[in-house]
């Protein structure tokens, strides 16, 4: 079991691609992730998480996000990257979810 | 010789460097701190610089260009390819952002609400392949 399903925590992952490989590899692994896809990026804008003409040919592309939401959908914990090579530390993230 | 020692060592040391940030990109505090590998360019670059003092030779001046190209393509990588520029996101701490409905891989819908009141959700928004 995953360290998510343990947290008993949905992970949807938001990105312009539509990710039919990720998903056959995330269920394959038995990951409880559900990978959407935001093609015109509609939401991420929205959202405020755009990287402006950030992509390799000048695109808009999704800035590095992640958003933890309680049962009752309000934002807990959150961290946007300011350098793309950038990730939170898992293990923030799983003790942002288990502070819930 | 001792300008052929430093020489090796700052090439090494870059090598180490390459392959410790490509083998270790899954280990979140190497991961999240891409500016040491412009740090230890600088240290190498450094080292080769005292082999040019020390020898001026070819191999010397090699390793010193080769060490400032390193630092430089770091260093603009890291601190103006990489930069996010910062704006303010509509997330707020304390706050319920609008629901949403995009389609899944499969093809189905997918909505912040169809969790609500189950199950904590962790929103990925990420670049996707490139």
């Amino acid at each position: 079991m995953s360290e998510a399903e343990k947290a008993g925590v949905e992970i949807v992952a938001v990105s312009p691609d539509p990710n039919e490989r990720s998903q056959r590899l995330a269920e394959g692994l038995h990951l409880g992730y559900r990978f959407v896809a935001d093609p015109d990026l509609a939401v991420t804008r929205r959202y405020g998480l755009i990287h402006a003409r950030g992509g390799q040919h000048g695109e808009d592309v999704p800035r590095p996000t992640t958003v933890v939401l309680d049962r009752d959908g309000v934002v807990r914990w959150l961290w946007v990257s300011n350098n793309f090579q950038v990730r939170p530390d898992p293990n923030d993230v799983l003790r942002a979810v288990r502070a819930l | 010789m001792k300008a052929g020692w430093l020489t090796a060592l700052s090439i090494v040391i870059c090598g180490a460097a390459l392959a410790a940030y490509a083998l270790l990109l899954r280990v979140p505090a190497i991961r999240n701190h891409p500016e040491g590998y412009v740090a230890v360019f600088a240290i190498a670059a450094t080292i080769a610089g005292l082999a040019v003092a020390l020898g001026r030779r070819w191999y010397a001046w090699t390793a010193l260009a080769l060490t400032l190209a390193l630092l430089l393509g770091g260093a603009t990588f890291n601190f103006v390819l990489a930069r996010i520029p910062a704006a303010q996101s509509n997330l707020r701490v304390g706050e319920r952002p609008p629901d949403f409905t995009l389609a899944d891989a499969g093809g189905r819908p997918v909505s912040l609400g169809d969790y609500r009141g189950k199950k904590p959700v962790v929103m990925v928004f990420y670049r996707g392949y490139w």
